[in-house]
């Protein structure tokens, strides 16, 4: 029950209402997309942003945490980095806008700019409940995005890598993905920031896995020290598919992301892995709501949380199991290693389940290093300060290893390892 | 509390239903008019004579509460409270206050007869095996009879009901209650500071191991009259107690409400033991009826060294809100909470603890056991927090739900929240079903299925089980095999 | 004893058929065999005899002392005097193996209308019947197989039967995981049991257990119907051959 008491304006809600009426003029998309806008932009303004009141939101009070709004400021082209594995094909986003020219071999790639302009988007710029601050948000602003299409039956060999280059200022991004049936693909969505510009970023994925689809979706988010990012994965899984979803956060001084998954098909398996690495002045919630809808379906997720400095980090991940989801078998567990006496881990492993022939479980550890560990290591003569260095790393990395690409495994502990080196 | 196993027996022959407790007894009683308001507050101060300062800390704690929200956040439904519409006092004719048990009416002993609580000292004397138990016996709102008084004033231990402390040791309550839970704590427990009838109150003098197990009985009788009970236990330093507490209620068509707080304090090297089981009429089988059960019951560990144990069975009430707290303000304190919580029929169940860390090396456990049957829903929401000082903070928790029947919903709403790098937090959940398996061996060797279920979920429940005192163990188990009674087929 | 005409059974769940005709006789006091190679349904008619819900009978019928016992449930027929030692006991966490022995006595004693054990006499009897199989009487009060080695296991259903004293006895592969001692010490309890008024229906995959479990009748059970029945010379006849000949002859 979110009973929210209506209240003061803050700058932040004023700016974003003030952001939409300069901009709703130049903003892409036809009528029903503009009605679809309004809708949004009328909810934002009565219920304004969530509070610690929202259960939701319990842990990250939007309303308190997000201060004030940069204005728009695009930095302009900048050189693309490079990608995480060599051999990706790799379509680019310079501060919220898509290259209409971008194209992927076996992939249809269009923009989210035309489905904007000739309205298709309209019906998915909608809200998935009353808390999806994020949906509404990205629903109101968002501009361009790629939209992608795998084909039935494609198999695409090399990691497809979206590079979202942030610069300052507000940006949002969209990108409707759908994998046809038995269709196989490797996606990287990856945020990087371009300057020390502060940016507001709201992003959604809106990933649809047709049956017996074999995806892998990683999200590697590294924005800069001053931004806020407000990432989203809606996904819809279909029967017999198979999804790898890797969330990495390495960056943003204000982080949300939202994992929405809707499983949707028999027999699909999902794997659900995520790496938090918080360190500075930093807050960063990973939320998960992961519902288990129809019989047998398998699910596994585990989320790995390093928290440096006076970071806070947020883990809420709820299985909700319906009521004919007979036989789901669901299991989560959220580790987390407090590094500093000011870094603060909070979690929220949540079951709701109404179905009762399942095996569903979650477990949720808060420590620091396994001192037998640090011993053993010691006593092989490594100083104390690399052996906690190296135990931390392997504490992390050991998520990313289970991808079954071995470029893409090196590529993400070079980050890993990166992050790691900067902050310990 | 087996004590009188005949009479329990006869009693549940007279019962239609499940519910073993729903008899209703005629009792002349005297109640205050419906409603609450500044004049009903001073007519519930002014039958309990208390102290001007009294119905001070009771008058502003109704003030606070006119301003406040009823919550919403747990998983429970239900139509509102008309606060207007609800007895807030209601006492047998007969009792003016506790008195000696020879003055009590025969009827109201009747009763507790009828419940298996053993009231009449000499009778429990008589029973050379069985462990005493000394009783506050409260129906409605007042308590009608405290036993083994005497006995215990010896050993310096002071067991009464929480109207004659105010009277008889006005610097006790006032140094103590609401120290744990403040009036403004929340909707329920402000409602309570304002209106509270009767409780028990314990103090138990440093160094002291109380002699005997202390209980109370609640009992709510009259119709459409609300019971808030007020519970405050102190242990002084290095004492130790164990408490437990039962309840039960009439058979009715209307819901009634039960907002109770207790409060527990232990001071350097005490130790409280608190245990419930709580059995109050749960409604009939299409959810008409039944208890609203709202409490705060929160323990600080005031004192380094100092335990809290919580240990709940919970097979009663339509709604259940509850969440058995421990403060660890002490250094080496530590808080444990077992729980039980049966949901069968339409019941709803929203039951937990927190555990918050504060003092350096304390230490917590949570054990918690959930059954979901028929339609109810069943949720365990808790929270574990270390605070930044609290270094070396220790816990874990294992919470378990079982789902009897594909109707009904068991959920898990952990809260785990870290500010100390040297903290140590381990959760572990669990939903499952009765296996298959399981069952049908069972049935293999002769068990019926009815009993088959009760034998596998005692089993499931044996971590808990074994926290409680003997004589509740055995009680509890039967309890929790007569609660999910028609769970099945 | 235990006559089964004309019995077809399939699981419920998938309707996958299992048992297609299969016709069989054991007589009291009689130790009857059942061999058969792996998936010929052996233990399916365990869980057939014994009333399991997962699988139904479609044809046929199953005479047990006369009454067809079809409709009894599980409870119903343990009550009647059916044992299934299973091929994987179950464990059941928190119930400890003597408070289930209590309960399951006096639970079969109230169905047949037996006066409930008292205390001191349910004592007597499982402390004599564990030290006759060797069973240290600390594992009875830890809870139902629940970290029990697979000898422990299957000695604490042999103790279960002796104690239950059923009519109808059926082993299901219970000489699995057993090392030759253990297996020994099984066989003998087992053997122990043996009476005029009692049957015994083994069923294994191999001759291995025959050597300590003497069978008077042998049959081989293959898709689901009995194809060939003998004396305990069968058995040792398939240790020899394999089940190839045999199966091709019913070809």
């Amino acid at each position: 029950m979110n009973m929210q008491t209506t209240s003061r304006q803050t700058a932040a809600e004023a700016a974003l209402i003030d952001a939409f009426n300069q901009h709703v003029g130049d903003l892409p998309g036809n009528g029903a997309v503009i009605s679809a806008r309004d809708r949004l932009v009328d909810d934002l303004k009565t219920n304004g942003l969530p509070t610690r009141r929202v259960e939701a939101w319990h842990y990250t009070d939007l309303k308190t945490l997000l201060r004030a709004l940069p204005a728009m400021q695009p930095a302009g082209l900048v050189a693309a980095p490079a990608p995480l594995v060599e051999t990706a094909s790799v379509i680019v986003m310079q501060d919220g806008h898509a290259d209409g020219k971008a194209s992927v071999e076996g992939v249809v790639v269009g923009t989210f700019d035309a489905m904007l302009r000739e309205g298709t988007a309209a019906p998915g710029l909608s809200v998935i409940d009353g808390d999806d601050t994020i949906g509404k948000i990205n629903g109101s602003f968002v501009r361009d995005g790629y939209v992608l299409e795998f084909p039935e039956g494609v198999e695409i060999e090399q990691p497809i890598e979206i590079q979202a280059l942030h610069g300052a200022g507000q940006i949002h991004t969209r990108f409707p993905v759908s994998f046809g049936a038995a269709s196989k693909a490797t996606v990287i969505e990856r945020h990087v920031a371009t300057t020390d510009g502060q940016a507001f970023v709201s992003s959604v994925s809106d990933i649809s896995l047709e049956d017996g689809a074999d995806v892998t979706w990683i999200v590697l988010q590294e924005q800069g020290s001053s931004d806020t990012h407000l990432g989203q994965v809606r996904i819809r899984v279909g029967a017999d598919a198979k999804l790898r979803l890797f969330v990495i956060n390495a960056g943003g001084k204000l982080v949300r992301q939202e994992l929405r998954v809707d499983v949707a098909g028999e027999g699909a398996d999902l794997q659900l892995r995520g790496v938090n690495l918080l360190g500075g002045d930093t807050h960063t919630d990973v939320t998960l709501v992961l519902g288990h809808n129809v019989p047998n379906t398998t699910s596994t997720e585990i989320f790995r949380n390093v928290v440096f400095d006076r970071a806070r980090g947020v883990f809420q991940g709820m299985i909700k199991v319906a009521l004919d989801a007979q036989k789901t078998d669901a299991r989560m567990a959220c580790n987390t290693l407090l590094m500093s006496d000011d870094a603060e881990f909070a979690a929220k492993p949540e079951l709701e389940i109404f179905a009762d022939d399942v095996q569903c479980g979650h477990g949720a550890t808060v420590a620091d290093i396994d001192d037998n560990h640090l011993y053993y290591l010691m006593a092989r003569g490594i100083p104390r300060s690399k052996a906690r260095a190296m135990l931390v790393n392997a504490f992390v990395a050991e998520i990313v290893e289970e991808l079954d690409d071995e470029a893409l495994v090196e590529a993400l502990e070079t980050v890993i390892s990166g992050w790691l080196e900067r902050h310990a | 509390m087996a004590a009188v196993q005949e009479t329990i027996d006869q009693v549940r022959q007279i019962d239609v239903d499940q519910y073993k407790y729903g008899f209703e007894t005629e009792i002349e009683v005297e109640k205050a008019p419906k409603g609450l308001s500044e004049e009903i507050i001073r007519f519930i101060s002014a039958k309990k004579q208390e102290p001007d300062w009294m119905l001070e800390w009771r008058l502003d704690a109704y003030r606070r509460w006119l301003t406040m929200e009823e919550p919403g956040w747990a998983r429970v439904d239900y139509p509102r409270i008309d606060f207007n519409d609800i007895y807030y006092y209601a006492a047998p004719k007969t009792t003016s206050g506790p008195k000696s048990l020879d003055e009590v009416d025969p009827e109201l002993l009747k009763v507790y007869e009828k419940l298996g609580i053993p009231l009449k000292e000499q009778e429990i004397l008589a029973g050379v095996d069985k462990p005493r138990v000394a009783v506050d016996a409260v129906f409605d709102s007042v308590s009608v009879v405290t036993t083994f008084k005497k006995e215990l004033a010896k050993a310096g231990v002071i067991f009464m009901s929480i109207s004659e402390a105010v009277r008889e040791h006005p610097e006790l309550v006032k140094k103590y209650l609401g120290s744990v839970v403040p009036t403004t704590d929340n909707y329920y427990a402000t409602l309570n500071s304002a209106v509270f009838t009767d409780g028990s109150f314990v103090y138990v003098p440093k160094g002291v191991r109380c002699p005997m197990e202390l209980s109370t009985y609640f009992r709510i009788n009259e119709k459409n009259t609300g019971q808030f009970e007020r519970t405050l236990i102190i242990a002084d330093e290095g004492a130790y107690v164990s408490y437990l507490e039962g309840c039960t209620a009439p058979q009715r068509d209307e819901n009634q409400l039960h907002a109770a707080v207790v409060e527990l304090v232990a001071l350097d090297d005490a130790e409280i033991k608190y245990s419930t089981v709580q059995n109050w009429y749960p409604g009939d089988k299409q959810g008409k009826g039944g208890i609203y059960n709202f409490v705060t019951k929160r323990g600080d560990c005031r004192g380094d060294r100092s335990k809290i144990s919580w240990t709940q069975v919970e097979t009663g009430s339509a709604i259940t809100w509850k969440y058995p707290s421990c403060i660890l303000r002490g250094d080496d304190s530590r808080g444990e909470f077992y729980s039980i919580a049966v949901s069968n029929g339409h019941q709803q169940i929203d039951s937990g603890t927190k555990m918050i860390h504060l003092g350096k090396n304390t230490s917590s456990r949570i054990i918690s056991k959930g059954i979901a049957a028929g339609v109810s829903q069943n949720t365990y929401r808790g929270q574990v927090s270390a605070h930044r000082k609290a270094t070396n903070a220790r816990n874990f928790t294992q919470c378990d739900s079982l789902l009897i029947g594909d109707r009904c919903g068991a959920h898990t709403v952990p809260y785990i929240e870290a500010k100390n790098s040297s903290a140590q937090f381990e959760h572990e959940a669990t939903t499952s079903k009765i296996s298959e398996d399981q069952l049908f061996y069972c049935l293999q060797r002769g068990i019926p299925e009815e009993a088959a279920i009760a034998l596998i979920v005692n089993g499931f429940v044996k971590e808990v089980i074994q926290e409680l005192p003997m004589e509740f163990a055995v009680e509890a188990q039967k309890l929790i095999g007569i609660s999910l009674e028609g769970s099945v087929g | 004893m235990l006559e089964i005409k004309n019995l077809h059974a399939r699981i419920a769940e998938d309707g996958t058929e299992i048992i297609r005709g299969l016709n069989l006789t054991v007589k009291a006091g009689e130790v009857a065999a059942i061999m058969g190679p792996n998936g010929s349904g052996k233990s399916t008619l365990s869980y057939i005899l014994s009333g399991r819900e997962d699988y139904e009978v479609t044809e046929g019928e199953i005479l047990y002392n006369g009454e067809n016992i079809l409709e009894l449930d599980p409870a119903e027929r343990a009550a009647k005097g059916i044992f299934l030692a299973f091929q994987y006991p179950v464990e059941i966490p928190g119930v400890a193996t003597m408070q289930f022995l209590k309960v399951a006595m006096n639970e079969q004693r109230k169905a047949r209308g037996e006066a409930e054990l008292t205390t001191p006499d349910f004592m007597r009897r499982v402390k004599e019947a564990a030290a006759e199989l060797k069973i240290n009487p600390d594992m009875l009060k830890r809870p139902l197989n629940v970290g029990f080695s697979g000898g422990e296991k299957k000695r604490a259903e042999i103790l279960q039967m002796a104690l239950l004293e059923p009519k109808l006895c059926v082993l299901d592969e219970t000489d699995s995981g057993l090392d030759i001692d253990a297996l020994k010490i099984v066989a003998d309890g087992v053997n122990a049991l043996k009476s005029p008024d009692r049957a015994t229906i083994v069923i294994t995959h191999y001759q291995r257990l025959l050597d300590y479990i003497v069978p008077d009748t042998v049959h081989v059970l293959y898709k689901g119907q009995i194809i060939r029945t003998g004396d305990k010379s069968l058995a040792l006849e398939l240790e020899a051959n394999g089940y190839a000949d045999i199966i091709g002859e019913a070809a």
